[in-house]
C-alpha cells in the first residue's frame, strides 16, 4: 500500500513498519498552475500549487492515505485545505497532518514523539497493520539498506562520477519507490555513471567543470540541475529536501513503537535545517560546512516567488561565503512560469564568476 | 437569542457627522502617551521588550517588562509614511523588502535617521520574542537578535489541528477539546521556558498570582467586548461606526491585563449603551447591514460609510471587535496552561477555515447582515470556504481581492463601485 507524502519531515522507517511504502508527492518546475489552486490557497509558492492541482486532478488516486507535513507555509496550507475537500469527498483517501516543529528542545521532542505515533495510528489505519518490535527492525532493514545506496551516490558524486542531475533522480526514486525498487534503481544510476554528462555549449566553461553548490527554494524536479549542467557546470551538493537534505536511509533500533519515535525524535533535531523553518545562522553553518565538504567553487541560490523562507537568509550567506572565497549566484522571487529564464541568469552569472577567478 | 432592538419611532437622532467614540479617541490618545513612557522606561535602563501579536504578551506584563507589539508598532510606522523608508533600511543590509512587511517593518526603523523616526523611536529592545509562525517570522526575530543588546526568543506555532466545530463555544473553558493536549502541552512547556530565561534575564522572580490576576483581567476585558458586541448585534439601527469600534478595541488589546484595558473596554460599552438608550444611530434611515470580512481598510476608512446616503446601506461589523469578544477568554486556575490556551490557537480561530468561516457565519446571522463584502486575504488559506459558507446561509457575499493597506490596490480594485452594485443588485 502506498500512503502519500506532502512536504520531508515524515520518517519513512514508521510507515513501512505500518506495512505502507511512502511515496513523496514533489510536484515540478513547470506546468500551469489552475485557478481553483491559487484560490485555496492564496498567495503561495506555485510547486505546492501544483502539488494540490496534482492531488486534486487524481493523478495520486491509487494513494491509501496522504500525510502532509507542517515544514513550509505552503504546504500547511495544502493540508488546510484538502482537510476540508477530503470531507466533501473531493480527495479518495484520508489526509493526515504531521506537525514537527524544528528547534529542538525537551518539549518540541516530546510533540514531535507523539506526531511520529499519531502518523503511525494514520497509517495502521489504512493498512490494518500495528507496528511491532518485528516490523520495526525489517523497516530499519529497509530503510538502512536504501541508505546505503544513496551513500554510495554521494561517494560517487564526491569523485566527480555522478552528476547532480543523477542524483537528484536518485534521491526522486528514493523517494518515490519501495526501497527495494529504489535500491535497483539507484544501483543502474550509479553503474551507469561513468558516461560524461552531455555538454550543450562546450566552449563557455569548458575544461574543468565548475563545482557548484546549490541552495534556496526545493528542486521538485531536474530542470534546473540538467540546465546548469548543460552549460558546464556539475552540481556537487545541495541542501534543499528533495536532495542531499531528504529524510532518508535513517532508521533505529527499538523494541516498540514509542521507543522508535523518541528516537527518531531525537534524530529529528539533527536533519540539516530546513530554509522555511531553521534560523539562517544555522543555514550558514550548514552551508560553509557543506560547500567545503563537496569541494564546491560557489554557490547558486534560486529562490521561487513567495517561497520567503531562503531569501531571510541570503543577508547572512553572502559575507560568509565571501570569507572563504565562494561566489554566490542568486535568482530571486523566481515568478510561476520563469524557472527557464531564472536559469539563464544563473549561467550567466555563473560565466562571469568564471572568467573573473580565471583573471586572477 | 434576544430580539433585535428596534427604536419605537424614526425619531431617532443622527450620530453628528464627524463624532467618533469618545472611547476611540480616549484609546488612541493613551496609546501614543503610553509609548513615551516605554521610551522613558527604557531611556532609565530598563529592559523592554518586542513581541508579536501572537505571542503570550502576558508574562512580559507580569514581570513589569514593558513591551511594544510588533504589528501595532508597524501599522503607526505606516501611518507615518516611515514605511518605505524603514524597508529600504532593511534592503540596504541585504535583506529582503519584500517579505511579509509588517513584521520585518520595525527592524527597519531602528536604524532611520533620528528625526525620521516616528514618536521617536522605539528604544532598543533587551529582548525580542515571536512564534515561529510562517517561514520568516523565526529568521526576522533571529534578525533581532543579532542586533547588540537584544536576545531572542521563539515559540512553537503548530498547526491548527484538531478543529472541533464551534470552537468559540470551546475555547474559554474546554480549550484542551477545542486545541488538543499536545499542542497545549508544547506551548505550555515553551512559556515556562520563556519564564525563566526571562527571569534569569531580569533577575526578577514571576508572581504567579500576578499573572493570573492579569489572566483574569484580560478576560475581564473580552467580557466587556463580548457585551458590546452583542449589544451592536441586536441594536438597530447600529448605534455605532465600524471605523470607531476598530481603534477602540485594538489599542486596550495591546494593553491586555490592565486594569486601563478593563476600563476602556467598558467605557466602550458604557458609551455604546448610552448611545443605544439614547436611539442614537449611525444612519437611522439604516435599510441593509453590511459585515465587513477581513483587515480593515485602513488606507480608504471613509469607504465604510459610504453606502449609507444612497441605500441606507451600513457596515455594522468587522472583526476586531468580534474577535476581541470570542477570541481570547481563557478562564482556568493554572494561568500558565490558561495562557498556553489563549494563544496556541488565537491565529487559527480567525484564518483557519473550516474555524474561520463557521466563525463569520455564526456572526453574519446573529448581526442579521443583509450582505457581506468579503476582503480576500492572499495570505490565509481557503477563503472561498468562507465565502461559500455565507452564501449558502443565504447571505449574498462581495469577494474583493485587494491589499488593505495599500492605497494603489484599494482603488485599482474599483471597490467602492463595486459595493455599490453588489448592494444594487445583490443585498
Ligand atoms: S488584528 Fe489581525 S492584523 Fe492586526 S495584529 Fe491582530 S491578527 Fe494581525
Ligand atoms: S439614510 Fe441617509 S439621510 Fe438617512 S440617516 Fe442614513 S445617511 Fe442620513
Amino acid at each position: 500500500m502506498r500512503i502519500g507524502v506532502v512536504g520531508a519531515d515524515v520518517p519513512r522507517q514508521v510507515v513501512l513498519a505500518c506495512g505502507a511504502v511512502p511515496v513523496r508527492i514533489l510536484g515540478s518546475w513547470t506546468g500551469a498552475v489552475s485557478q481553483e489552486a491559487t484560490e485555496l490557497l492564496g498567495a503561495a509558492d506555485a510547486v505546492a500549487a501544483r502539488v494540490l492541482d496534482e492531488i486534486l486532478s487524481g493523478d495520486h488516486d491509487e494513494l491509501a492515505g496522504l500525510v502532509v507535513c507542517n515544514d513550509s507555509m505552503a504546504d500547511l496550507r495544502v493540508y488546510y485545505v484538502l482537510r476540508i475537500l477530503d470531507e466533501r469527498g473531493r480527495v479518495p483517501f484520508p489526509v493526515h497532518l504531521l506537525d514537527a516543529p524544528r528547534g529542538g528542545g525537551a518539549h518540541r521532542r516530546r510533540f514531535v514523539s507523539h506526531q511520529y505515533e499519531r502518523l503511525a495510528a494514520f497509517v495502521s489505519g489504512v493498512t490494518g497493520q500495528q507496528v511491532d518490535a518485528t516490523s520495526l527492525a525489517e523497516a530499519a532493514a529497509r530503510e538502512a539498506k536504501l541508505g546505503q545506496a544513496l551513500e554510495a551516490v554521494q561517494g560517487r558524486r564526491r569523485e566527480r562520477v555522478l552528476s547532480g542531475t543523477t542524483a537528484l533522480t536518485a534521491y526522486r526514486a528514493a523517494a518515490q519507490l519501495s526501497p527495494e525498487d529504489a535500491w535497483e534503481r539507484i544501483g543502474e544510476l550509479v553503474r551507469s555513471a561513468a558516461e560524461p554528462v552531455e555538454l550543450d555549449e562546450p566552449a563557455e566553461l569548458a575544461g574543468a567543470r565548475v563545482p557548484v553548490y546549490l541552495t534556496g527554494s526545493s528542486h521538485p524536479d531536474a530542470t534546473v540541475y540538467a540546465a546548469l549542467e548543460a552549460a558546464g557546470a556539475v552540481v556537487v551538493g545541495e541542501d534543499h529536501d528533495a536532495g542531499d537534505a531528504a529524510w532518508i536511509g535513517d532508521a533505529v533500533n527499538a523494541a516498540t513503537l514509542e521507543e522508535a519515535c523518541a528516537q527518531l525524535a531525537d534524530r529529528h533535531t539533527a536533519r540539516p535545517p530546513a530554509a522555511a523553518r531553521s534560523l539562517s545562522s544555522e543555514r550558514t553553518e550548514h552551508l560553509l560546512a557543506e560547500t567545503e565538504r563537496c569541494g564546491a567553487a560557489g554557490v547558486v541560490a534560486l529562490v521561487r516567488d513567495l517561497d520567503d523562507g531562503p531569501v531571510w537568509d541570503l543577508a547572512e550567506y553572502r559575507p560568509a561565503l565571501a570569507s572563504r572565497d565562494l561566489w554566490l549566484a542568486e535568482q530571486l522571487r523566481v515568478p510561476a512560469g520563469g524557472v527557464q529564464d531564472a536559469t539563464a541568469g544563473i549561467i550567466r552569472a555563473l560565466q562571469r564568476n568564471v572568467n573573473r577567478k580565471d583573471a586572477l | 437569542m434576544t430580539e433585535p432592538r428596534t427604536p419605537a419611532q424614526p425619531r431617532t437622532p443622527q450620530a453628528p457627522a464627524g463624532q467618533r467614540l469618545r472611547s476611540a479617541v480616549a484609546a488612541t490618545r493613551h496609546q501614543k502617551e503610553w509609548f513615551q513612557t516605554v521610551r522613558q522606561r527604557a531611556a532609565a535602563g530598563e529592559p523592554i521588550a518586542l513581541v508579536n501579536a501572537d505571542a503570550p504578551h502576558e508574562v512580559f506584563r507580569a514581570l513589569d517588562i514593558p513591551y511594544v507589539v510588533t504589528q501595532w508598532w508597524s501599522s503607526i510606522i505606516a501611518a507615518k509614511q516611515a514605511g518605505p523608508a524603514s524597508m529600504d533600511r532593511l534592503a540596504a543590509g541585504g535583506l529582503p523588502d519584500f517579505s511579509l512587511q509588517y513584521d520585518a517593518m520595525p527592524l527597519g526603523e531602528q536604524d532611520l535617521p533620528a528625526e525620521d523616526r516616528p514618536w521617536g523611536g522605539l528604544p532598543a529592545p533587551r529582548f525580542a520574542v515571536a512564534e515561529r509562525s510562517g517561514d520568516v517570522t523565526a529568521k526576522i526575530f533571529e534578525q533581532w537578535g543579532n542586533r547588540p543588546g537584544t536576545e531572542t526568543f521563539l515559540l512553537s506555532r503548530t498547526g491548527a489541528d484538531p478543529v472541533p466545530d464551534r470552537w468559540w463555544e470551546l475555547v474559554p473553558h474546554q480549550w484542551e477539546q477545542a486545541f488538543g493536549t499536545e499542542r497545549l502541552d508544547l506551548l505550555e512547556g515553551e512559556i515556562q521556558d520563556l519564564i525563566a530565561w526571562l527571569e534569569e534575564r531580569t533577575g526578577r522572580t514571576m508572581d504567579y498570582g500576578r499573572l493570573a490576576e492579569i489572566m483574569a483581567l484580560g478576560n475581564e476585558q473580552a467580557e466587556w467586548n463580548r457585551r458590546t458586541r452583542d449589544l451592536i448585534a441586536t441594536t438597530r439601527p447600529t448605534p455605532v461606526l465600524v471605523n470607531d469600534t476598530m481603534p477602540a478595541v485594538m489599542a486596550p488589546q495591546w494593553q491586555r491585563g490592565t486594569q486601563w484595558a478593563v476600563d476602556a473596554a467598558r467605557s466602550l460599552y458604557e458609551e455604546t449603551a448610552e448611545r443605544v438608550d439614547r436611539q442614537v444611530a449611525v444612519c437611522p434611515g439604516e435599510r441593509k447591514r453590511l459585515m465587513w470580512v477581513g483587515r480593515g481598510l485602513w488606507s480608504d476608512l471613509g469607504l465604510y460609510t459610504r453606502f449609507q446616503e444612497e441605500f441606507g446601506a451600513v457596515f455594522v461589523w468587522s472583526m476586531y471587535l468580534a474577535i476581541a469578544a470570542d477570541g481570547y477568554l481563557r478562564y482556568g486556575d493554572d494561568p500558565v496552561r490558561a495562557l498556553a490556551a489563549r494563544f496556541v490557537g488565537i491565529t487559527d480561530q480567525l484564518y483557519v477555515p473550516p474555524w474561520s468561516s463557521q466563525w463569520y457565519v455564526k456572526e453574519a446571522l446573529t448581526h442579521g447582515v443583509d450582505g457581506v463584502v468579503h476582503l480576500v486575504a492572499d495570505d490565509t488559506p481557503g477563503s472561498g470556504f468562507i465565502t461559500e459558507a455565507l452564501e449558502a446561509e443565504g447571505i449574498p457575499v462581495l469577494e474583493i481581492r485587494a491589499n488593505n493597506a495599500d492605497q494603489r490596490s484599494s482603488s485599482a480594485a474599483r471597490i467602492p463601485e463595486r459595493i455599490a452594485e453588489f448592494i444594487r443588485r445583490r443585498v
